[in-house]
């Protein structure tokens, strides 16, 4: 188990390399004149150009360039975003937790009404909750994102204000920042709660909650349909059977024996989804305002901030060996006849 | 305690009909099955592929897969009706007073819950005590079943087990709660042949030890001897013969029996072809006016084919053949 987490670990920097390379060479099919020209916002300063070429050199060789940029990532120096006004490296230490954390209570919530809709699906086949389940997650699978986001938030924050868009308030932009609010882990929730401030924590989730459940209600059709396929099989397998015979209540045939073993594909499943999450909320962050990396993305990639596109690329190239090897890991721990040797 | 003739009687079926439901129409698959299983005797049902054996196995606890459904009769446990039986009542039965072995020993355990927590959850299912004491019946079961180390092994998942230990195990989780009826359904046929006679004396062993009654469902005519007291054919969803085993051996009366005993394979006689009877058994569902096995049958004559046979009973030999009509 540890030997195959270390090697997967291994292959990590592989990856990171590919991904990185590939778009720098795309990078490269602009003219070091059109890339210098970037750093250049006066147009009277256009005389600078070879100066700016000469001084990041832009004209040597390919693999030279992309050997600098790889250098300073590894001490930690993404370069600077134009597009954010800000280091990358910075960007993405300010941007990634609010995206993570987004994407987290996402799953969960996904992974909540999947599961418990999927499996009433299954075990009630035919009837009308089954039918109202596949109702529910194919009207939610094909209502565009971003239609439903913007009519949740005209609903729940234009007439109700009950959830507001925008991260955080602005009491909660004062405290966090504050000299008494420590910044344990960049994650709002977690920090807001080690701080011992239930106003942030419950701030910070009521700003959560529409967003995740925008994205919630766009992705846990397929997790309902595989809940149920997969239950349904399970139902009909004969170590079902002999856990009725053996005089189990109905309630642990279902979950503890059929159940566990359902999961199972839903588990796969889950893991891409979260991977997707972490690196395309961009539709759903910007319907609500909210201060996260898939914006930081998109801006970066509208206004050619290549900085901000190697630096975005490289993390979402790490999030997904990462998120890959945690569903492997996740494996082991429901199926015991998987063992993460060879 | 008061006793008396039926205070014996621990099964009693009472004309079993099954149906199932498909989508070419409801198919009738056992068509009235009636017998009585005495405490600690062994009743063998006998019958090819399809002729309703495991279909009446099932129903007996009511587990029949969806589309099945017991169209009538009784089946009582004691004085109990299961079929009448609430979900509650019938889960408080199913494991601690009628247990069940299964065909195939390979998925008939959940792959990914350890051995040991699928015997535990039996016991608790049905007795309040501790998981400490549960686990402590659970390994003594396991040894008792004759696998060995069974402590360490008990944290085992079953695709660590080779198939004659996971039908032990099947067998220990059966009778963990030292049940009054154990059905056996075709306990042996997914096994080796060595394998198969070392269950098969587990299970008699364990049969005698707990004065248990059973039911065992076979096609295999060879094993029964050993086995039974008493044999039941089945033949396309009806008994056609039933007979204590040694009578059934020495005289059997229903020309589908004769044909069966005729096909087992004696070392003491040299054949040079194996007899079979010819013939397929019919279809589930197909409806019939004369007797199912009329067309296969040598001895058939126009009154076979025209109307089913009923059971004609000579001192305990029950016989369902127009062929038995003259005799009587």
């Amino acid at each position: 188990m540890t030997r195959y987490i270390v090697r997967r670990l291994l292959l990590l920097p592989l990856v990171v390399l590919g991904v990185t390379f590939l778009l720098f060479l795309l990078t490269q099919r602009l003219s070091p004149e059109m890339r210098a020209s970037l750093y250049i916002k006066d147009p009277r300063q256009m005389g600078a150009m070879e100066e700016v070429i000469t001084k990041y050199g832009l004209r040597d060789h390919v693999f030279k360039q992309y050997g600098r940029w790889l250098g300073s990532a590894l001490k930690g120096d993404l370069g600077y975003s134009h597009s954010a006004n800000m280091p990358v490296a910075t960007a993405i230490k300010e941007y990634l937790p609010a995206t993570v954390q987004l994407a987290l209570v996402t799953i969960v919530l996904v992974l909540f009404f999947g599961v418990w809709l999927g499996t009433l699906s299954a075990v009630k086949k035919d009837r009308w909750q089954d039918v109202l389940a596949r109702f529910v997650s194919v009207g939610g699978f094909s209502l565009p994102i971003f239609v439903l986001g913007l009519l949740l938030l005209m609903l729940f924050y234009g007439k109700l204000g009950w959830f507001p868009p925008r991260g955080y308030s602005v009491m909660t932009d004062v405290t966090i920042h504050g000299p008494n609010f420590h910044a344990y882990t960049g994650f709002l929730l977690i920090d807001a709660l080690l701080n011992g401030n239930l106003r942030v924590f419950l701030d910070v989730l009521r700003h959560l909650l529409l967003p995740a459940f925008t994205l919630c209600i766009g992705s846990f059709a397929l997790m309902v349909r595989v809940m149920r396929s997969s239950m349904l099989e399970e139902l009909g397998k004969d170590y079902v059977r002999t856990a009725r015979a053996k005089g189990l209540p109905e309630r642990a045939v279902i979950y503890r024996h059929a159940g566990k073993n359902a999961i199972i594909p839903v588990i796969t499943l889950a893991s891409i989804q979260f991977i997707r999450l972490l690196g395309g909320t961009v539709i759903v962050e910007t319907i609500f305002d909210y201060p996260g990396i898939g914006r930081f993305g998109v801006t970066a990639a509208q206004q050619l901030d290549i900085a901000g596109i190697m630096g975005f690329s490289l993390m979402v190239a790490v999030l997904f060996v990462l998120g890959n090897l945690l569903s492997d890991i996740l494996y082991t721990a429901v199926d015991p006849r998987i063992k993460l040797s060879e | 305690m008061y006793m008396n003739a039926c205070e014996d009687t621990v099964l009693k079926v009472e004309d079993l009909k099954v149906a199932f439901h498909t989508e070419m129409g409801t198919a009738e698959v056992l068509h009235g099955l009636s017998y009585q299983l005495k405490k600690g005797k062994v009743l063998a049902v006998v019958g090819e592929s399809g002729c309703g054996k495991t279909v009446h196995a099932l129903s007996l606890l009511n587990l029949l897969p969806s589309g099945g459904k017991v169209t009538s009769g009784r089946i009582y446990f004691k004085d109990q009706n299961i079929l009448a039986l609430s979900a509650q009542e019938l889960r408080k039965l199913r494991g601690a007073r009628i247990s069940m072995i299964f065909q195939d020993p390979m998925t008939s355990l959940n792959p990914i819950r350890s051995v040991g927590k699928q015997l535990t959850e039996t016991i608790l299912a049905h007795r309040s005590c501790s998981a400490l004491r549960a686990q402590a019946m659970a390994i003594r079961l396991l040894k008792k079943v004759g696998i060995p180390q069974a402590r360490e092994r008990m944290k085992e998942y079953p695709f660590q087990f080779s198939g004659g230990q996971r039908q032990r195990i099947m067998i220990a989780m059966a009778l963990c709660l030292h049940p009054d009826i154990l059905i056996a359904d075709e306990p042996t046929t997914a096994l080796d042949v060595t394998i198969q006679a070392q269950i098969l004396k587990l299970i008699k062993e364990l049969q005698i030890q707990n004065q248990m009654s059973a039911v065992f469902i076979t096609h295999n005519l060879s094993i029964v001897a050993d086995v039974a007291d008493e044999v039941l054919v089945l033949y396309g969803g009806h008994e056609v013969e039933k007979a204590p085993v040694q009578e059934l051996f020495a005289h059997p009366l229903h020309p589908y029996t004769q044909g069966l005993l005729r096909s087992l394979v004696s070392v003491d006689q040299k054949q040079d072809k194996l007899p079979a009877i010819e013939g397929y058994p019919p279809a589930a569902g197909q409806s019939m006016s004369g007797c199912p096995f009329a067309p296969r049958c040598p001895k058939a004559c126009a009154k076979c084919h025209e109307s089913l046979p009923p059971i004609f009973i000579q001192d305990g030999h029950e016989v369902r053949c127009w062929l038995m009509e003259e005799k009587a």
